[in-house]
């Protein structure tokens, strides 16, 4: 469903991505793997148009995104739960969750859509008039996961959404993503440090080391690969 | 205390214009983080727009404020789109200083070469009409004014709480970054949110013209209020400007009263400079 070819991104002058290549088939989710500035949520902001790519191609389900506005890339159907959540913090929980319905579809299904989410996330139905920025860091990664949702994603791409979390919270969160993509599907990225965790999630992954995908393969190929081990399990 | 009381009420009157000046200058800030210098030019040119309205075509200025809101708002969306918004973002904060900067002087010298500097007042068949309550007196169009300001001033409340533009406009300023990721167009927040600013300060100046004279100064002393109204009341917080606009109002006022009228600008300005040294300490001391 999304092809990523010789994707080319970086700040001003500054490159940061080079030619990275990967795709994401229906119903699988892929991790995006690599330490701090490897150039992860650069590729995330590429992909989604909060950054102008220098150069390749984004093909999402026959269509080129490259280059496109991020309201574009919304419209096609890719959301993301960003790095760092960015909620409207002085805004209710449910407020924050209303806005997540972009499209004139989405709001059509925003009650059903709420549910939904309430049915992975019960915590967040006790909150809805709490504002946001009054959440443990845990309840507020639901709610920016539920935000996404709500816009009715056919991808959705969750950048570190580990960082700063309990393990069970984490867990929950990534039993969520596995569920999208493999009852609901909604194909997932999941884009994560924490290798070891993100490797038992997905069906594929890709390492980037200095902006460059240097290894990919399944998640079992991965878990057994000794440059993987050493560099990123820590065996 | 009877003249305290009268002087509580006049100073409530004119709080109630600084109040709406500081909510849209707030608004403005808090979405696009930059200050207005044109705020009270833009009041001056609500007040030329209902003197037009009125000498010209006989619309009483009441009647005449959804008109100059529309073109106080069409006014101000072009203004932000062709020439703020793209100065945003670049590095340059001097190109927005004076950008507004320079949009109030032109808008003066404008209304000078189009009015002339004379004073000019609207007089109406009710501007007469004076309102007795016991030992005190309010002028008609004082009382009117002021209600409307109040009745505008909870409108846009209720519209930033509850409608939709409303919500996105609080997101952007609140998160820029997560209002992208929403899909929300920040462009189209800017115009909006500026072309309500303008709007909001136009309004003030039209329901001013029935008891304040009309020049093309006019507007200064409610741009300089409505600085400080913001920075008494919180940078972003509308609640916060409506009533550290009250109260402005308030302090001048009984200023004059008590202390004498030409030292009135001054105890002001005192007041707003020690509010800020406390504030700035406040902030030190948590930092
Ligand atoms: N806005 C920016 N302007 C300039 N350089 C940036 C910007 N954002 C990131 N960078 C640089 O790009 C490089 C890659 O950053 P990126 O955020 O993509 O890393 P990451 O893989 O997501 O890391 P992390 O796991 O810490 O989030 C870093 O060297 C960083 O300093
Ligand atoms: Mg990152």
């Amino acid at each position: 469903m999304l092809e990523v070819k010789n994707l080319n991104a970086g700040y001003g002058h500054l490159q940061i991505i080079r030619d990275v290549n990967f795709s994401v088939n229906d119903g699988e989710v892929i991790a995006i793997l690599g330490s701090n500035g490897a150039g992860k949520t650069t590729t995330v902001r590429a992909i989604t148009g909060m950054l102008k790519p220098m150069s390749g191609s984004v093909n999402f389900n026959g269509q080129e995104l490259c280059g496109k506005s991020s309201r574009a890339i919304l419209d096609a159907g890719i959301i993301q739960v960003p790095e760092g959540r960015q909620l409207f913090t002085e805004m209710t929980v449910y407020e924050n969750l209303e806005l997540g319905a972009f499209s004139d579809a989405a709001r059509e299904k925003l009650d059903e859509s709420l549910k939904f989410c309430y049915k992975y996330f019960p915590k967040l139905e006790e909150r809805t008039s709490q504002s946001a920025g009054t959440l443990s860091g845990g309840e507020q990664q639901m709610v920016a996961v539920a935000r996404a949702l709500i816009g009715l994603p056919k991808l959705l791409i969750l950048d570190e959404p580990s960082l700063g979390l309990a393990p069970n919270i984490v867990d929950e969160i990534l039993t969520v993503a596995h569920d999208m993509a493999k009852n609901n599907g909604i194909s997932v990225i999941l884009v994560e440090q924490d290798v070891n965790k993100a490797l038992k999630t997905a069906d594929m992954g890709y390492v980037i080391e200095n902006g460059h995908v240097v290894l990919s393969g399944t998640s079992a190929e991965l878990q057994n690969n000794e440059h993987v081990k050493r560099a990123y399990l820590g065996i | 205390m009877d003249t305290f009381l009268q002087a509580c009420i006049n100073g409530l009157m004119i709080g109630g214009f600084y109040s709406l000046m500081g909510m849209g200058q707030n608004v403005i800030f808090g979405v696009m983080k930059i200050i207005n210098f044109c705020h009270g030019e833009m009041l001056m040119v609500g007040m030329y727009l209902a003197y037009v309205f009125y000498t010209y075509l006989g619309i009483d200025p009441y009647v005449a404020l959804p008109l100059v809101a529309l073109v106080m708002f069409i006014a101000g969306a072009i203004f932000q789109h062709t020439l703020i918004t793209p100065s945003l973002g670049t590095k340059s904060f001097t190109n927005l200083l004076f950008l507004t900067v320079g949009m109030g002087i032109l808008l003066t010298n404008g209304a000078q070469v189009l009015f002339s500097s004379d004073y000019r007042t609207i007089t109406t068949s009710y501007s007469s009409i004076i309102l007795s309550l016991g030992p005190i007196t309010v002028a008609l169009p004082r009382v009117v004014s002021f209600c409307v300001l109040i009745a505008v001033s909870i409108a846009l409340a209720f519209f930033l709480k509850y409608t939709r533009t409303g919500k996105k406009i609080r997101a952007v300023s609140q998160n820029p970054i997560g209002a992208q990721v929403v899909g929300i167009d920040t462009k189209k927040i800017y115009m909006i949110t500026y072309g309500l600013g303008a709007a909001l300060a136009g309004v003030s100046g039209a329901l001013l013209t029935l008891f304040y004279v009309i020049n093309p100064t006019a507007g200064s002393n409610f741009g300089f209020r409505a600085l400080i109204v913001v920075v008494v009341g919180g940078l972003g917080s509308i609640s916060g400007a409506f009533f550290a606009g009250i109260f402005l109002g308030l302090l001048e006022t009984l200023v004059s009263l008590f202390i004498g009228p030409s030292l009135r600008t001054l105890v002001v300005f005192a007041t707003f400079i020690v509010i800020l040294v406390i504030r700035q300490n406040i902030i030190l001391r948590r930092a």
